[in-house]
């Protein structure tokens, strides 16, 4: 099990999801993502992403601006 | 100032608007290049959907390049950022007082499985147009089936690209009575059919309109050239006929001292104001090479370069990160007008905006060539057409 972590902070287009499903793809189950973010529109998109993966949202909140979610990769063979 | 050396490497858009200004303003410039043609890369798309000769599209480097551009045939192998040397594949080292890395995303075919077998078999709009011209052969003859469109990462040059792969696919579908018989299926890595909402609530009636069907949050993770089969990292499978896929973007395949000098994917580590290398103050990276958080496109690419040669003219000239992607569909276009600070601005398909962007592609080599000349042109619609100024009305 790793840990990574996804700074994309002062990234609006091609946005944070980008840098998400990019650390997806090196990711193992049972690995745990965490991206920050200050786009606004990441915390809609951070739901639509986990419901259609069928991956677990372990957190989410926004704290000065900045968004923080963390991920635990359960779609993963 | 004028006796410093300058080295380009690359003979891209960047590496050619670099090499001209800077001789326009009296410079010697060295630019070295491994190729004996340019290609204009979004002319892959009408190669391979319309039809279009690969030879419209590709110039001869050498009558792009102005008087005091002197033309260096060769491969780079190794930049030496410290010794302040570049090392060709040839073995011939050169030297340099400034050094603007324009060398390109290079493209990996091996990391998805079967990716290589399906490049092999239709060819793409993405490597070369002899590729684009074989993609044009299976498509052209494509009497029934499906034809998918689709990308192994979020990350790659042209973010509209398969928009307008479909785009243009349809139209040529149409166009030959084949419409109902082949069907286009757009699968993109994202949430909506753009990495902005914004864009995407704008092109997805366009692609509905068009009768382009859009699978969303597809990211092709394995190809099962056998079955014809496209699986996504997400978890769902499409069926082909034909399949063009994007391949994963590295940085160029270079090595570099420092190694740190790069990032994890090969792209050079810049300053995404300034286009200066971190840590290096007589380096710059432009275009698709660099790790800026823009779109790679021929814009970046071109306003990187006059941003890149005005600071070695001594300038405190600022890169915004602006875009401005053209979404061709049929018989019209619309724009993704973005900056570093502005996310993109909602921007309206018209017949106006085609014409638009039909004089830019007829504008393209001279603007290469003569790109002072250009300037003013290109500053004046920059400007009013700018994030800022356009807003949340948009244009």
């Amino acid at each position: 099990m790793a840990k990574i972590t996804v700074d994309a902070r002062g990234m609006a287009c091609p946005g944070p999801i980008t840098m998400l499903v990019r650390a997806y793809r090196k990711a193992k189950k049972g690995d745990i993502i965490e991206v920050l973010a200050t786009d606004p529109g990441f915390e809609p998109d951070v739901k639509a992403w986990v419901e259609r993966t069928g991956n677990k949202l372990v957190e989410l909140k926004k704290e000065d601006g900045v968004i923080k979610a963390v991920i635990e990769v359960t779609a993963k063979d | 100032m004028a006796e410093e050396r300058v080295l380009v490497l690359g003979a891209g858009t960047g590496g050619l608007v670099a090499a001209n200004l800077l001789a326009a303003h009296g410079y010697s410039v060295t630019l070295v290049e491994k190729s004996d043609r340019h290609l204009f890369q979004p002319g892959m798309l009408w190669i391979a959907f319309k039809g279009h000769p690969p030879s419209k599209y590709t110039m001869p480097v050498e009558s792009l390049v102005r008087e005091g551009v002197r033309l260096v045939r060769g491969r780079v192998e190794h930049i030496d950022l410290a010794e302040r040397r570049v090392r060709l594949a040839s073995g011939e080292e050169l030297g340099y007082d400034w050094l603007i890395i324009a060398l390109g995303a290079s493209l990996d075919y091996s990391a998805i499985p079967g990716h290589e077998k399906l490049h092999e078999e239709f060819g793409d709009y993405f490597s070369s147009e002899n590729d684009a011209a074989k993609l044009w052969s299976k498509f052209s003859r494509l009497e029934e089936g499906t034809l998918v469109v689709a990308a192994a990462d979020p990350l790659y040059k042209c973010p509209p690209a398969p928009h307008k792969a479909a785009f243009l696919a349809s139209d040529t579908l149409a166009r030959t009575g084949r419409k109902g018989k082949v069907k286009v299926v757009l699968a993109l890595p994202f949430l909506h059919a753009y990495p902005s909402k914004t864009m995407a609530d704008i092109i997805e009636p366009e692609l509905e309109k068009a009768g382009i069907e859009l699978v969303t949050m597809f990211t092709v993770d394995s190809i099962d050239t056998e079955n014809r089969v496209i699986r996504s990292l997400e978890g769902d499978e499409i069926s082909y006929s034909i399949a063009t896929v994007i391949p994963i973007h590295k940085g160029p395949r270079v090595t570099v001292n420092p190694e740190s000098a790069v990032d994890g994917d090969g792209f050079f580590k810049v300053d995404k104001y300034t286009l200066r290398l971190e840590e290096y103050d007589d380096a710059f990276a432009i275009g698709d090479c660099s790790n800026a958080p823009t779109s790679k496109t021929g814009v970046t690419a071109h306003l990187g370069a006059e941003v890149v040669v005005d600071r070695i003219l001594g300038y405190d000239a600022r890169f915004t990160g602006r875009t401005n992607c053209p979404v061709v569909a049929d018989g019209t276009a619309a724009f993704v007008i973005s900056d570093y600070d502005h996310p993109p601005v909602p921007v309206k398909f018209s017949k106006l905006k085609r014409m638009m962007e039909d004089l830019f592609i007829a504008a393209y080599w001279s603007s290469l060539k003569y790109p002072e000349r250009w300037r003013p042109f290109f500053r004046a619609y920059f400007e009013a057409t700018s994030p800022e100024r356009l807003g949340m009305r948009g244009w």
